[in-house]
């Protein structure tokens, strides 16, 4: 089955030394096999950014490829040394994933839970995924910028500096942003905290 | 004597459990991106001028020039009719017709149709 990666990893090997940015360009200069070293090196983190912030694997999915096309297509402009690569993904990234969150603002908000395994653990992947929604639908009621700026800072466990580069801001900005949307998602979260099995004094 | 809020432990732990979330893209994402990448980028043309694009609409040069062929000839055979035309028309409407070319010969037949 993994025919795809097998032979992904197989020319992986060539690029070990190349450089996010060595690979873009190699790509963009026709290089056949570099996209998909590339791919390999920054899809699942792209994927993992986008599943975090929308709590939804389909979605995360369409947004994770959508980022990387328009990798492919900034590619033959990309200009060497100005930006990194992953600061460009986790910009666009975040801003895709915004733009879902605010289409999901005027959607039915209960349609959560997807059809889940059926292994023992069930409920506990149930309640997981019921957490992550409200977390995500909570998230998309904050400001973009905020939603933004708390999701890099707690969601991608990223340093304030690197969000500032990120969202093209001062760090002052960042801080002032994710301290005012972690207040707000504190609030709204606190609604729900019974419904999300967090009743108990500690947090299960 | 707890000091944290305990919405903020709930926050802290919701936070903490979608960091652990580590996605494996399968076969199938993976063949669409790298679809995408094989794919070449759609050139971003200028957009057209109106003229290009009626002259595109029309047929290109040839066809204009054809058109503007038949214009000419057309405006001719209304300045100075070959006799055929003159007897055609005026078997066809039952008197001479002339048109003036100029806009005050339009307003001044105009008036008059009006009159």
């Amino acid at each position: 089955m993994p025919l795809a990666r097998s032979q992904m990893t197989a020319v992986s090997d060539p690029y070990a030394h190349a450089s996010d940015e060595d690979l873009l360009l190699a790509h963009a200069s026709g290089d056949p096999r570099a996209a998909g070293a590339l791919t390999l090196r920054v899809l699942p983190r792209v994927l993992a950014q986008a599943l975090r912030m929308l709590a939804n694997r389909a979605e995360a999915e369409d947004v994770a490829q959508d980022t990387m096309l328009r990798l492919w297509r900034i590619a033959p402009d990309w200009r060497r040394g100005e930006a990194q690569v992953s600061t460009w993904l986790y910009r666009v990234t975040a801003n895709l994933c915004t733009d879902r969150l605010r289409k999901r603002r005027h959607v039915a908000i209960d349609e959560v839970a997807e059809p889940l395994d059926a292994t023992p653990s069930v409920a506990a992947q149930m309640q997981t995924r019921a957490r992550l929604r409200a977390l995500s639908d909570a998230l998309a009621q904050l400001p973009e910028r905020q939603a933004q700026a708390v999701a890099l800072r707690h969601l991608e466990g990223l340093s304030n500096p690197e969000i500032a580069q990120i969202m093209d801001i001062s760090v002052a900005s960042v801080e002032s942003l994710t301290a005012r949307g972690k207040r707000a998602l504190s609030a709204i979260m606190a609604g729900r905290k019974a419904e999300l099995g967090y009743d108990d004094d500690e947090p299960a | 004597m707890t000091m944290t809020n305990p919405p903020d432990d709930m926050l802290d732990d919701l936070f903490a459990q979608a960091r652990n979330l580590a996605p494996v893209p399968d076969d199938a994402l993976i063949a669409r991106v790298l679809a995408d990448a094989a794919r070449p980028a759609p050139v971003l043309r200028p957009q057209p001028s109106v003229l290009a694009q009626m002259r595109a609409m029309i047929g290109g040069w040839p066809a204009l020039g054809s058109l503007a062929a038949a214009t000419v000839a057309g405006i001719w055979i209304g300045i100075a009719p070959p006799p055929v035309v003159v007897d055609y028309a005026a078997g066809l409407f039952g008197e001479t017709v002339s048109l003036g070319l100029s806009a005050e010969e339009f307003m001044i037949a105009g008036e008059l149709s009006d009159g």
